[in-house]
């Protein structure tokens, strides 16, 4: 066995120049593009980690614009129940008002259809009551539709004041109204009993008028005295619609 | 019959004779370099079948510097790479009939050595410098400065008898029961041999690491940030 120097020296020039060959054709570019797969993977990792930072971040800011969308729709809601309850408080009072008011014109209408039917009544009342004294006066005499007047209206007329009663039957006969034609006798005391009052003489003239149903009414320029039921019935009617 | 372990020029250069295993080893060169270059013509971020081999042994490389030696596998990667894949393909050089693996002799496996031997001291030095790569023989006490200095010589020759011993006795062991048996009985020897190639590549990969890992020492560990004074 013998060992060749050549050889080795031969050999060991080539094992370097493989070595520079397959450090610089195969080794370094291999290397390269596992590092460039690595950095493009990493790459993408942030990228996707970007994302998803993103992503997280706009999911975030949609939360809270939800949120602040949400907040507002409340405040509205909140408002707009506000505002629906103060219309409605408005409606209501309006609504009382206008029925206060329509309580008040109803209370009013039916006051004056209770007046106005009160004096219907009070009306239907005194047509009753003048029919009733009619009819019971058709049972009484005659001479009670007058007589029994005369007293009165003498009182009535000596009552007016001195200026009134100095006028009374100084341009002519007083007028005078009866519940029917007195008689002869009945015309005398009246003509008497008035001329006492007035202090002179003095001449009537007498128109019968059955309305006056029982009585007298004189009718001077200067007074009117009523002495008789109509007079007396209309006062009474007068006086219960002024009481109720 | 000749000396099989002798070897006669094939041709001469000069002065310089050629002998049979530096042609075959120009062979594997172009035939390495030929590969290198047409693999890495259409590399891509999406790797195709050939590729993806490619980055698998380059990562299998990585992975196994990065464990041995815990540093990055930048620097030594064409060392260990190389040394792989040309032992690798010259041991497996002997399935091609009439051609004789280059490490079946002591010249190249010694060439081989001596590119590992000189990788731990330029690796060593550059490393540690040279006062810090010497002062490496005298750990861990100066002691051993005569034994690590022997050791140095001792496992590069390791190297080469390893590697040279189970590769020639193979290439013997198959020519011989060729020439005795006939010619299809000493294949389960070569299936073999194809088995033994393949592992001596990965020992003498590993083991130009080990040495070469030896040399640089540990990768200086990262220094924790330091706490800050509080006064409370």
């Amino acid at each position: 066995m013998n060992f060749d120097w050549w050889t080795l020296a031969l050999q060991t020039i080539n094992v370097v120049v493989l070595l520079w060959i397959l450090a610089r054709f195969l080794f370094r570019p291999v290397a390269r593009i596992i590092s460039e797969r690595q950095d493009a993977a990493h790459a993408a990792l942030d990228a996707a980690q970007a994302a998803q930072a993103e992503a997280r971040a706009a999911r975030d800011a949609a939360r809270a614009e939800a949120e602040t969308i949400q907040q507002q729709h409340a405040e509205q809601l909140a408002q707009a129940r506000a505002e629906a309850e103060r219309e409605k408080k408005r409606l209501l009072a309006d609504t009382q008002t206008a029925l206060e008011k329509t309580r008040a014109e109803t209370r009013a209408e039916l006051d004056q259809m209770r007046q106005a039917e009160a004096q219907d009544m009070a009306r239907q009342a005194g047509a009753l009551a003048i029919d009733m004294a009619g009819r019971l006066l058709a049972r009484l005499p005659e001479s009670a539709r007058i007589g029994g007047f005369i007293e009165g209206l003498a009182e009535a007329v000596a009552a007016l004041p001195e200026t009134v009663r100095s006028s009374m039957g100084e341009a002519g006969p007083l007028s005078l109204r009866a519940a029917r034609a007195p008689t002869e006798e009945e015309t005398a005391r009246i003509r008497a009993r008035l001329s006492e009052v007035l202090g002179r003489e003095v001449e009537i003239a007498v128109t019968p008028d059955t309305d006056l149903i029982a009585g007298l009414e004189l009718d001077a320029p200067t007074a009117i005295v009523r002495n008789h039921f109509r007079a007396d019935f209309e006062r009474i009617r007068e006086e219960l619609a002024a009481d109720e | 019959m000749d000396n099989p372990l002798s070897l006669a020029p094939l041709f001469h250069l000069g002065p310089v004779p050629i002998t049979a295993p530096v042609v075959v080893t120009w062979g594997l060169i172009a035939v390495l370099s030929l590969f290198a270059l047409v693999s890495t013509r259409k590399l891509s971020l999406r790797p195709g079948k050939t590729q993806t081999v490619l980055e698998l042994f380059v990562s299998t490389i990585d992975a196994q510097v990065r464990e041995t030696m815990n540093r990055e596998p930048a620097p030594f990667r064409p060392l260990v790479g190389t040394i792989f894949l040309f032992v690798l393909v010259a041991n497996w050089s002997s399935l091609i009939p009439g051609v004789e693996p280059p490490t079946a002799h002591l010249e190249t496996d010694a060439a081989l050595a001596l590119v590992v031997f000189a990788a731990t001291i330029g690796f060593g030095i550059a490393t540690r410098g040279i006062k810090g790569y010497l002062a490496t023989f005298a750990e861990p006490s100066w002691v051993m400065i005569p034994l690590n200095i022997v050791e140095q010589i001792t496992r590069t020759f390791s190297l080469i008898v390893r590697l040279f011993g189970n590769i020639m006795s193979g290439v013997f062991v198959v020519g011989i029961i060729l020439s005795l048996a006939g010619l299809f009985v000493p294949i389960p020897l070569m299936a073999l041999d194809l088995l033994t190639g393949a592992v001596q590549a990965y020992i003498f990969a590993v083991l130009a690491t080990v040495f070469i890992g030896a040399a640089v020492g540990d990768a200086p560990r990262p220094e924790r940030p330091k706490k800050e004074d509080t006064v409370p």
